[in-house]
């Protein structure tokens, strides 16, 4: 800051807003690297945001199933509709458990910055039972629907279901897959700095998984037992 | 005047940095990081809860119940991001943001676009209505 | 043990595609035994398949593009000669398999011939425009170009293996589900375009975190040139429509290995729901496809009118109001579905509105050759025959908009010249005027003017010869995709089309016959300096071909037209800017990670489409041991030692310096 804006009248002097919202700022625009003028970003940066981008279109993918279920939710062809399969209580300790696993791996990112190895595996060994929990119930309400015939070649309905809730869990397994991948790396090779990266990226990865679930617990399950 | 220096250093410092989504800006330590995922989780379960709850009492008007159940959802979507992914208003942070903006934009115009369409189209090619067997609803049968 | 897979898969009752594919096979067999028996492959396996570089993966992309357009091509002329003798008559092709060749056409055209060659362009010329040494994730790079090449080969075998789909290039459901389609076919349009999809996908990641987070320092947004905005649209698009187009036909698979019911109009299903889904992604491709085209058109243009850009913040501005507008308009590929006065009256005008910041950019393209000094190389003159078929094509699409035009004219022939008018001048074109303009820098000489301008003669010239007829026979009432037909008043305007491909294969003629001559007088068309057509961006402020690390420093922008800036004050100070200081550059190592994951997605499309399904798990098994092997490896990158650069530096500084020599003693 020049001298001669700082002795100028306070009462001249614009607001200073932290986060500069509305407005780029300075005139000649930001000189932050990667956003800015200041050149390529660190990689750190440029992986985060590229698996941010990944997660976008990961969610309109999900968005897509949405859209099938909103518009096939009518079609039960006689068959049971969501008030007549759903189980509430399941659909609780399901988010119950899920929303833990997320915090429990946001423990791990923090373990994961201070560099406290045996900290990390623990709460990675937390948020792999919890997300395995989840699944399990998951598989038992689906195991449970397919013994009574309600399968997702029952109805529209019931194919849109399996396919959202499904692509879900499906998410999830793969999420536990790349934990246990990302708990051995650490083992093995340590703090390395591409290591960080994909953990960060599977932090990011778990928790818009959570995010998702918000949206199915309540469009799908508190929404379809109305 | 020092105060307002200082909340210009911290602003100036943000507006030549850029941080992915999920990084803690300037947060190290164990502690300060906790807390941040701790009100997250608490305001998380607060709303989980008001969902199933509303749901299950009589609280609230019952044809209102889906528009609060709405609510909840994104409200809950929103404490996930604030404190788990920690994206923020801030100007490192415009990128992500700006990204995150064009997603939800994109969700809102399918699915929206999506059940607008095909809820037409159910009422102007299906006489017996989207909830009716389609064979029955084909003319001709 | 092989699932549905046994030797009557072969055609060996039909002679055409039995010839057809036993030729490819042969060639094929040739070309790799020649690899082998040259001693070619180490080369070609590090230089090439395994290379992490932009610039390779660029031109192996744009290889495949070409080879596959002169694939998709072959279709053409197959149901042109069709149309042709096929008056009141069964013709020469049986309808099961004129079904499968418009099918592979549209197919092949828009996955795997317009979209390798403009990923292709994308990829080549981005990093370079930025200033930068390679996109976010090289080795992601890779894969999503082997991941294409997958789909790619998936496709071709149908050719000799099984069949295609019958359905059209959307496998519109009831006719692609089990029951009206229980072949093959639809199942190798599905698992290779779902696996071509999700390396479309992971490159548009790639690309447009580069764009956001990668330029040199200096670069600020509206310092970008026209190609990377476009680039970054394109891309963005690329991510958010993809996705959708995964979940359709991952539906539409569902339905057809287990039985589920999305699109099969029983048990609550709706078929419907499938034509929104597709084309809610289809629209949006088609500014994938088209919004790269007019970068590079904004390249050439004013390249070779020797004038920044007319009105450059319009420009981004029109492009990215087409980011967005495109994706409200798709319900204008259905009208006729029944959707209602109200739905169809507003994607109408959504549909007419897009056409606004389009004809922005027509505008801008005149006014940047207005007034300047236009040289009419061939980009150059692709570019303006894009103008002018692209406007027609254009116009005709604001007229198919209005809901009740189209319900006289959809799936006429109407309609069907109206899409290749505009995607032929917006995507082939460009391609066309992509390579011409940027061959110099991937190779080092100029191709032939002579040749290219002969190509582009018969191309346009068959081009509108080929559809303008269409046109016409359209609005006389013939559809599309007819296997035969009995109206005499149709017949003339068919077989003046059917001559326009004679014209239009002389132009892809002309097109090989360029790229051998200007192999063999490479010498004579050599590119010295790396700034052969006086160019404005940083991709002319390297050597031609550019060096692995792309530039020995990265460049400090100082405004719009970065290169151009360069060279002025190198003209006002009559030297270049003083040498830098050499340093070490770090590239990462190639990686045969890529061609190992299309050889395990290539087993696991191949294994689901004939329900393989040992080896399907086998395939993701390996898919999966491939990705952790390559998470495990050490060393990532190799230096390049500080001397090395500064040789190549010298090298390409020395070339200028006579450049502007020259230039002096010419002014004096």
């Amino acid at each position: 800051m020049s001298d001669a804006t700082a002795n100028a009248p306070i009462a001249l002097r614009p607001r200073p807003d932290p986060n500069h919202l509305g407005h780029t700022g300075n005139r000649e625009g930001s000189r932050a690297p990667g956003r800015g003028t200041g050149g390529p970003a660190p990689k750190r940066i440029v992986v985060g945001y590229g698996f941010w981008v990944f997660i976008l279109s990961d969610i309109i993918m999900f968005a897509a199933l949405f859209a099938a279920y909103a518009v096939l939710r009518g079609g039960t062809a006689d068959g049971p509709s969501g008030r007549d399969i759903f189980d509430l209580d399941t659909v609780a300790i399901e988010t119950g458990c899920l929303l833990l696993s997320s915090f429990v791996c946001g423990l791990a990112t923090l373990a994961l910055s201070a560099r406290r190895a045996l900290l990390f595996q623990a709460a990675m060994a937390g948020t792999f039972l919890l997300g395995a929990g989840f699944l399990a119930l998951e598989m038992r309400e689906f195991a449970g629907l397919l013994a009574r015939g309600d399968g997702p070649d029952r109805s529209a309905f019931l194919s849109s279901f399996f396919t959202l809730v499904g692509c879900h869990g499906l998410h999830v397994a793969a999420g536990l897959l790349w934990l246990l991948t990302m708990m051995a790396q650490v083992l093995t090779k340590g703090f390395r700095a591409d290591i960080l990266r994909r953990t960060m990226c599977f932090a990011l990865f778990w928790h818009a998984l959570d995010i998702i679930w918000v949206a199915v617990f309540t469009i799908v399950y508190l929404m379809g037992v109305l | 005047m020092s105060d307002t220096v200082s909340q210009d250093e911290g602003g100036d410092q943000r507006r030549h940095a850029d941080t992915a989504p999920g990084d803690e800006f300037g947060q190290e330590d164990i502690g300060a990081g906790l807390r941040g995922y701790s009100i997250g989780l608490g305001l998380a379960a607060l709303l989980t809860v008001a969902s199933f709850v509303v749901l299950r009492t009589q609280l609230v008007w019952a044809p209102a119940i889906p528009l609060a159940l709405i609510v909840f959802a994104i409200a809950q979507m929103g404490v996930h991001l604030v404190f788990f992914l920690h994206i923020t208003t801030g100007p490192d942070n415009t990128n992500n943001v700006m990204a995150l903006a064009f997603g939800v934009l994109i969700v809102v115009l399918v699915v929206g676009g999506s059940v607008w369409i095909m809820g037409n189209m159910n009422r102007n090619m299906m006489p017996m209505g989207p909830t009716a067997p389609m064979e029955s609803g084909m003319p001709g049968h | 043990m092989l699932g549905k897979l046994s030797l009557s898969a072969l055609p060996l009752d039909q002679p055409i595609p039995l010839i057809a594919g036993a030729a490819v096979v042969v060639v094929l067999l040739g070309v790799i035994g020649w690899i082998v028996f040259a001693g070619h492959l180490p080369y070609l396996w590090k230089e090439w398949i395994t290379s992490v570089d932009h610039k390779r993966i660029g031109v192996m992309y744009v290889v495949l593009g070409l080879v596959m357009l002169i694939r998709g091509f072959s279709d053409v002329v197959l149901m042109r000669s069709q149309q042709a003798v096929a008056y009141k008559s069964p013709g020469f092709l049986p309808p099961e398999h004129y079904d499968q060749i418009f099918t592979a056409h549209g197919t092949i055209m828009i996955f795997f011939g317009a979209m390798p060659f403009i990923i292709g362009l994308m990829n080549f010329v981005v990093p370079l425009q930025l200033g930068v040494r390679d996109v976010a994730f090289p080795t992601l790079n890779s894969v999503s170009f082997w991941l294409t090449a997958t789909g790619a080969l998936l496709v071709n075998m149908s050719l000799v293996i099984g069949e295609f789909a019958r359905t059209g290039w959307w496998p519109s459901p009831p006719l692609s589900e089990v029951t009206y389609s229980p072949g093959v076919g639809v199942d190798y349009y599905l698992w290779a375009i779902q696996i071509a999809g999700i390396g479309t996908l992971m490159s548009g990641i790639n690309l447009t975190t580069t764009i956001l987070k990668m330029r040199a320092p200096g670069m600020s947004y509206l310092r970008m040139p026209m190609f990377c905005w476009t680039a970054l649209a394109s891309n963005l698009l690329i991510v958010a429509a993809f996705p959708i187009l995964t979940a359709t036909l991952a539906m539409l698979t569902l339905d057809r290995y287990l039985g589920f019911h999305f699109f099969t109009d029983e048990r609550g299903g709706n078929s419907m729901m499938f034509m929104n889904l597709f084309w809610a992604w289809g629209h949006p491709e088609v500014y994938i496809l088209a919004l790269p085209g007019y970068g590079v058109f904004s390249e050439v243009i004013s390249t070779f009118s020797s004038k920044p850009l007319f009105a450059y913040r319009s420009m981004v501005a029109a492009t990215m109001a087409i980011l967005v507008l495109s994706f409200m308009v798709w319900l204008h590929h259905f009208f006729t579905m029944g959707p209602g006065g109200d739905v169809n009256g507003i994607f109408g005008v959504t549909s007419m509105i897009i056409a606004v910041p389009t004809g922005v950019k027509v505008f801008d393209w005149m006014f940047t050759m207005y007034g300047g000094r236009v040289r009419f190389t061939t980009p150059m003159l692709w570019s303006l025959g894009f103008v002018v078929t692209f406007v027609v094509g254009g116009a005709t699409g604001v007229l198919l908009a209005v809901p009740p035009a189209d319900f006289v004219l959809h799936n006429s022939l109407f309609l069907v010249a109206h899409f290749h008018n505009v995607m032929v001048s917006a995507v082939i074109f460009a391609g066309f005027a992509g390579y011409g303009y940027w061959f110099p820098k991937a190779f080092g000489f100029k191709l032939h003017e002579g040749w290219g301008k002969a190509a582009f003669w018969f191309s346009v010239t068959g081009f509108v010869a080929v559809f303008a007829p269409l046109y016409v026979v359209g609005l006389l009432g013939m559809t599309r995709r007819m296997q035969h037909y009995d109206v005499p008043e149709w017949r003339p305007w068919v077989l003046a089309a059917s001559a326009g491909v004679i014209v239009m294969a002389i132009g892809v003629v002309c097109q090989i016959v360029q790229l051998v001559v200007s192999i063999r007088r490479r010498e004579e068309l050599r590119d010295v300096t790396g700034d052969p057509w006086d160019g404005r961006s940083l991709e002319w402020a390297t050597a031609s071909p550019p060096p692995a690390f792309n530039f020995a420093v990265l460049p400090e922008v100082h405004g719009e037209e970065a290169y151009w800036g360069v060279k002025q004050a190198a003209r006002d100070q009559r030297r270049l800017r003083e040498e830098p200081s050499y340093e070490a550059v770090e590239m990462p190592l190639n990686s045969a990670t890529g061609v190992i994951c299309a050889f395990f997605a290539t087993l696991v499309g191949f294994a689901m489409i004939w329900h393989i399904w040992w080896m399907a798990g086998l395939g993701l098994l390996g898919a999966f041991a491939t990705f952790v092997i390559f998470a495990w490896r050490d060393r990532v990158e190799y230096e390049i030692p500080a001397e090395t650069v500064a040789r190549f530096d010298r090298a390409n500084r020395a070339t200028r310096a006579e450049a502007l020599a020259s230039l002096r003693r010419r002014a004096a």
